[in-house]
């Protein structure tokens, strides 16, 4: 079940994008732009969506309240809980760049892959850190599904995945650049034009910043979650 | 006639536990929300028609969404809540109730590709004028019956499996890009066009551009040949969907892995 997600989703998605932009304007820098970014973005299934419903599955299991009740150090724990995703969207991504490559036809012959080992590493690892602050969220709330179907998705539309975040009304560009993935389609574009890992360096950081940012604020969102989750005894409601 | 008791009451129980937890809707909608907001950014700077490919497109994404999510999760839900033994004990076929929630779901989806509409027209300015409404409400109505016969098909495997969610995640876009919601099959490789032609949503949304567009040359059959595929598949569908019904719930028993998630 779980190669299917990780064969099926990334060429369903790509393809439904490509075949769009081949439809609009069949030109094979669009269709570079579009297959590349969504290569990137289809971590988020793992990254968003797995890591955010881990509280949710908890809860729907009855594991919950005895997880809560260990004196486990909190961020270990919520730390630990994700690291499997971090490789799953790894595995993703790079499902992703094969499909882009052998099957769309994305030119990677002056690809520096160190530099874009270095981009999917990151983007895996932030986007993770961005799913757990969705997922604390989940303690309090009785699912935390549907926060994690919006964020799954809104990254399709608000983080430069299928046009330049530029083509969106200023104001929401903001959303875009609180999200690591914003700076991970950039970079790997980037990579994938032969940029190297120093000219990368200012966005990827960038990138860490804002999925350190992520896990920090996720961090004491689920500390605060967990305390509010105890005090009104909403822990098991699902 | 208890067949259809068991469907009115199915549908009943299915469409108030809705209402008491409407929130659910979002995660069956978003998906075609967002792939038609970013099909109209694509489409922004189009002339002609070509719009008329997201808005129609969009709007057959939010049926299927919802059907798709409706049949996933009918029995997933029975099993996280520890219900669906009683779901089966009951002397009603299961097919039946699974029916009756798939219809409440296409009868959802049937808001929500109208909500799809109304975000396009007024949020977008997107010019959506129908040639023939009544057509149009023909073929809008047998792809969604459509769409629920496929996920009546879908739903029996559903029973099978503890990973009914991740199936309904990897059943959403491949429907999407076989049926040519936004895009014409014609642009995929030759070799899928078969898969293509299955499908009775790609009949459905071809029917429907026919209907919207008096100028639009589609698959070259015509409405009608179209909206026979429709019904002709709808047919296929329901057949195959009570068949696999009989032998999975069966086997569902006889293993006893109806628990199992």
């Amino acid at each position: 079940m779980w190669l299917t997600q990780l064969l099926a989703l990334p060429l369903f998605q790509m393809a439904f994008f490509v075949y769009l932009a081949r439809f609009v304007s069949p030109t094979v820098t669009n269709v570079t732009f579009i297959a590349v970014g969504n290569a990137l973005q289809v971590a988020s299934f793992s990254s968003i969506f797995a890591v955010c419903n881990i509280t949710s599955e908890e809860k729907w299991q009855g594991t919950l309240i005895p997880l809560i009740a260990t004196p486990a150090n909190r961020f270990p724990l919520f730390l630990g809980r994700a690291s499997f995703q971090i490789l799953n969207g790894i595995a993703t991504i790079a499902v992703g760049f094969f499909y882009a490559n052998y099957i769309f036809g994305v030119d990677m012959s002056r690809t520096d892959f160190a530099a874009l080992t270095i981009v999917i590493l990151i983007t895996s690892l932030t986007m993770t850190g961005f799913g757990l602050m969705l997922g604390s969220v989940g303690l309090f709330m009785r699912t935390a599904m549907i926060i994690a179907n919006i964020f799954l998705f809104i990254g399709l539309l608000v983080c430069g995945v299928n046009f330049p975040v530029t083509d969106l009304p200023v104001w929401l560009q903001p959303v875009s650049y609180a999200i690591p993935m914003t700076y991970g389609t950039l970079a790997a574009r980037a990579a994938v034009n032969g940029a190297g890992i120093v000219e990368l360096t200012p966005v990827l950081l960038q990138e860490a910043g804002a999925g350190v940012a992520s896990i920090l604020a996720g961090y004491v969102l689920f500390v605060g979650f967990e305390l509010l989750a105890r005090r009104r005894g909403t822990l098991e409601e699902y | 006639m208890a067949e259809l008791q068991t469907l009115w009451g199915s549908f009943r129980m299915s469409m108030l536990s809705f209402f008491a937890d409407p929130q659910w809707i979002i995660p069956n909608i978003i998906a075609p929300f967002v792939f038609t907001a970013v099909a109209l950014i694509f489409f922004g700077n189009v002339s002609g028609s070509l719009a008329l490919y997201a808005v129609l497109g969009g709007g057959m994404m939010g049926m299927w969404g919802n059907t798709l999510y409706g049949s996933g999760f009918a029995l997933a839900f029975d099993r996280w809540n520890g219900t669906i033994e009683y779901v089966l004990a009951t002397p009603s076929r299961l097919v039946w109730i699974v029916a009756g929630r798939s219809a409440s779901s296409a009868f959802l989806g049937l808001v929500n590709a109208l909500a799809i509409l109304v975000v396009a027209v007024l949020g977008y300015g997107t010019q959506l004028g129908i040639a023939n409404p009544l057509l149009f409400l023909l073929a809008l109505m047998l792809t969604l019956t459509s769409l629920s016969a496929l996920g009546i098909v879908f739903c029996s495997s559903f029973l099978l499996t503890r990973s009914a969610q991740v199936l309904t995640n990897g059943l959403e876009m491949p429907i999407y890009v076989a049926s040519g919601s936004m895009f014409p099959i014609a642009l995929l490789p030759f070799w899928t066009h078969p898969l293509s032609l299955s499908l009775g949503p790609t009949w459905g949304i071809d029917a429907m551009r026919y209907a919207a567009d008096a100028t639009y040359a589609g698959m070259g059959f015509g409405y009608w040949t179209d909206l026979l595929m429709v019904l002709f598949s709808t047919i296929v569908y329901l057949a195959i969907g009570f068949w696999l019904f009989i032998i999975v719930e069966n086997k569902a028993r006889r293993d006893a892995t109806l628990e199992e998630y």
